[in-house]
Formats: C-alpha cells, structure tokens, sequence
C-alpha cells in the first residue's frame, strides 16, 4: 500500500471501522513510513479535539416536559375528542401510570417468585440429600448473576488468553492467592482468559472455558477448612452449577451447557491440576 | 342510563379513588379508545426519551438555534411516536435520530438555508494540513468556544456528521443510516468534515496570533 492510498483511509483506520487485514496493512505501513506516521498523529489530535472539545448540547429540563406533555395531548385528542383540555390533563396522567405500572410490576414479581419457586422445586427434588444450606442458594445466586453478567456487559474476561502461563500470573498479581488455571483445549473445554470478581464476601478468580459455543465460569478461592467435600450440583435458572472442593481450593463452575459436560469439565479439570 | 354506566365502572375506578369525580365520567364515556393509547405511550417513552440528550444535541448543532432546536426535537418526538408501531428494529437511538435529522433539514430547508450544499475547496484544505502542528491544535482545543465556532461554520452535513461520529460515538453503518448515504461514502465524508474543520481552525489560531 502507498502513501496515497494510506493516506486515503486514514479516517477509517482511525475510527477502527475497516477490516483487520486492511487495517493490518496499514499499520504497517505506519510504522515504516515517518511522513504518514506524523500525518497520523496529526489527525489522531484532531480526532481527540473535536470530540473532547466540541460541546456537547444536553436537553434542558423543560424540553422533557415539553416533549412528554405535547405526547399526551396527541393522545388526548385521539382518546377523547369531545372532551376538554382540562378534563384529558386529569384523566391521561393518573390514569396511565396507576393502569400500566401496577399490573406490569405485579406480573414481574409473579414470575420472578415462579422462576425462584420451580429453581427451588427443581433443586430439592433431584437432590434430596444433598439440599444446599441457605446460604449456598444465596451463593448460587450470586454465581448465577455473575455468569450471566459476564456474558451480558461485553466483560467476560479481564485478561484473554489461551494461554495458562498468561492468565495464572496475571490472576496471581491481583489475588491473594494462586488459582490453578489449566487449559483444556484437547478436552475440548478451551481456556479463553480471565477475570476477577467479587464473591462470597472476597475477591475470587473467575476462569472462562469454552465448550462449543458456551462459556463455562470457574470461580475460585480458597477452601474455608470445614467445608463439605460431597460434589453438588444446582440447578437456577436454566443454569447448571458444579461445585466441589479440593485441599487448597472451593470450586464452582456455573455455565448453561448439560450437567454431563459439567462433569466432564470437573473430572478433565481435577486430572490436569497437580494433585495435593 | 346513568345508573348503568356507574355499575359498569365501579370496576374499573378503584384504583384511582382519588381523583375528581367528574374524570370517572369522562373515562367512562372513552373507556374503549383509550385503552391501547397509555400503553403504546409508556414503552414508546420507556424507549425514546433515553434518547433526548441526543436528539436535543443534534438538532442544536444542525439548527444552530435553541429555540428551533427545542421545537424540532417536539416535533421529532411527536412524528416518531406516530410511526412507532412500525419501528421493529433494536436501535432506537438511530431510529429517532434519523427522524430529527430529517425534521431539522426540513426546518433549514424552509428557512432557506444556504449551507444545505457543500462548496469545499480541495486545494484549500490541503495546503492547511501541515501547517499547525498536532500540539498546537491539541492545546486550542481546550478552548471548547474556539471548537464550537469553527465547527457552526461548517456546511451541515459536516457538522452533523462530526456530532454523530464524535460525540454520540456512532459507527459508520448507523451514521449511513441516519445520514441517508451510502456506507461507503460515511469514511469519506467524515475525512472532508473534518480537513474542513481543522482548516477552520487553523484559520482561526492564525488570526488569534
């Protein structure tokens, strides 16, 4: 690529909007070319400039109202064409918000107490002897949020790597403890990175592996010394979670694939990781 | 009549006991139409005044006026809840957007306004682009007043460009979309708006020397 061609895509490059390769290619040639670097440089500041130094225009309070008030007086003269003006204010305010407000929040506790209740259901009657304690299910809804969050906010890891030698020493730097991190690419359960999180009242790790197109959270922290040593098994929410311990650490692995990769993923984990 | 109508809505009022007789009446006699308007409002408010910021923001750079701008974004509002039955998609922001984009043009349009066109000078674009350094600009910018003026200066289209890209953070797919161009001209575009801009300020650092 030559300096005309860079220099045309300059601005796509900039705002990250062209193609990895193309946009490899100009790197490269940036790093090559002194001119087109400075001339880079340049536009990055301009970039910089115009979007920290351009005002940003925020709506005045009044212009909600105003918007929100011009709204219902479209739908008053839909609603209620004979009616006056005072009339519609006193009856389109109270009434939309007591009418939708209500029944919708009522629907949504009914169906949160539903999704708790069947979790409930579910977990007592396929484990009858082994019913977590109140403040495992309290724990478990802690896992459950959190996996799902990591999939949701664009956060799944905090470092990504492949590469155990990469995520153990970062994990390392920031815990006060040495997870173990194990890849398990030839098990088919790839690691995919890392990430810290905030559990069971301490920082934790949180190990991400793969499995086909589902991701399996492992968090980790050290074993308290009385804890059960009986594997359980929870099921929240269309979730599946694993937890057993070992000698140095509690492990839970919380992930939607089936509870048989679940505890394929514990046996091939417990194997790779050095026996205490 | 009377007595019937009261039975009939004794099921229906007691969730506002509070309110004025005289509204009951009314509610009764409109029951029916009534009913799907609340509704539609709520989720369309629930998803479009998140956005008002925004809206507000970009009619204010295209207008260049508060005033106008207040009363496109009214407007805007007003069209989008009209057309939102039709409005399946995910990007609200977008969406609406496109709406007050379109009801601002229509606005400068019947106001005449001449900066609907680009005139740009190539040449005179580039001849200003080495000549201030990165430093330089950077250190004007704090200055977001010298900004503001250079960028009202621009033909509108560069301007609403350089608001979408730079201050809502969109990408060139969205800003085809609300910008009505095709996505292969938003890189482009946003490489004039802003050679144009810089010259602007080049201008402008020259003259304050």
């Amino acid at each position: 690529m030559n300096c005309e061609e860079v220099t045309k895509l300059m601005d796509g490059y900039l705002d990250g909007e062209l193609d990895p390769i193309t946009s490899q290619t100009i790197e490269q040639h940036l790093r090559e070319c002194r001119k087109c670097e400075q001339a880079y440089e340049a536009h990055t500041a301009l970039a910089d400039a115009i979007s920290r130094g351009a005002p940003y225009h925020k709506a005045p309070a009044e212009l909600r109202q105003r918007v929100q008030s011009s709204l219902r007086d479209a739908i008053g003269v839909r609603a209620s064409r004979g009616a006056t003006r005072e009339n519609q204010a006193l009856l389109t305010s109270p009434r939309t918000k007591r009418r939708l407000v209500l029944p919708e929040i009522s629907w949504n506790w009914l169906a949160l107490a539903a999704a708790i209740i069947l979790a409930a259901i579910i977990a007592s009657s396929f484990l009858p002897r082994l019913r977590p304690p109140a403040s495992d299910q309290f724990l478990a809804t802690q896992l459950t949020a959190s996996h799902i969050r990591s999939l949701m906010a664009d956060h799944l890891t905090d470092v990504a790597s492949s590469d155990q030698h990469t995520v153990k020493p970062w994990l390392d730097t920031k815990l006060d403890f040495a997870p173990p991190v194990v890849d398990l690419s030839s098990e088919e359960f790839p690691l995919i990175g890392g990430r810290l999180d905030y559990l069971d009242n301490r920082p934790v790790a949180a190990l991400v592996y793969g499995r086909r197109k589902h991701f399996i959270n492992l968090f980790v922290w050290p074993a308290a010394s009385d804890e059960a040593k009986a594997p359980k098994t929870i099921t929240r929410e269309g979730y599946q979670l694993l937890h057993w311990t070992d000698s140095d650490f509690t492990y839970w692995a919380v992930s939607d694939v089936n509870v048989n990769d679940l505890q394929l993923f514990k046996q091939q984990f417990e194997t790779r990781t050095p026996h205490h | 009549m009377a007595l019937l109508l009261k039975a009939e809505d004794a099921s229906e009022t007691e969730e506002f006991e509070s309110t004025p007789k005289i509204v009951k009446f009314v509610v009764v006699k409109k029951r029916e139409e009534d009913h799907a308007q609340p509704a539609e409002l709520t989720s369309f408010e629930e998803a479009m005044l998140p956005h008002l910021d925004a809206a507000h923001n970009l009619a204010r750079w295209l207008l260049r006026n508060e005033q106008d701008a207040q009363d496109v974004v009214q407007e805007a509002y007003l069209r989008a809840f009209k057309s939102f039955a039709g409005f399946h998609g995910s990007n609200g922001r977008a969406w609406l957007l496109t709406i007050v984009r379109n009801t601002s043009y229509t606005l400068l349009k019947k106001n005449r306004a001449v900066d609907l066109t680009t005139t740009f000078d190539e040449e005179i674009h580039a001849a200003g682009y080495e000549s201030v350094s990165p430093a330089t600009i950077l250190e004007h910018s704090e200055n977001t007043e010298r900004i503001r003026e250079a960028m009202d200066e621009l033909p509108a289209e560069f301007r609403e460009i350089l608001t979408l890209r730079h201050q809502e953070g969109l990408s060139y797919k969205e800003i085809a979309e609300i910008a009505q161009i095709p996505p292969g001209t938003v890189m482009s575009r946003l490489a004039r708006a802003r050679a144009k801009l810089k010259e602007c300020l080049v201008v402008r650092i020259g003259k304050e020397k």
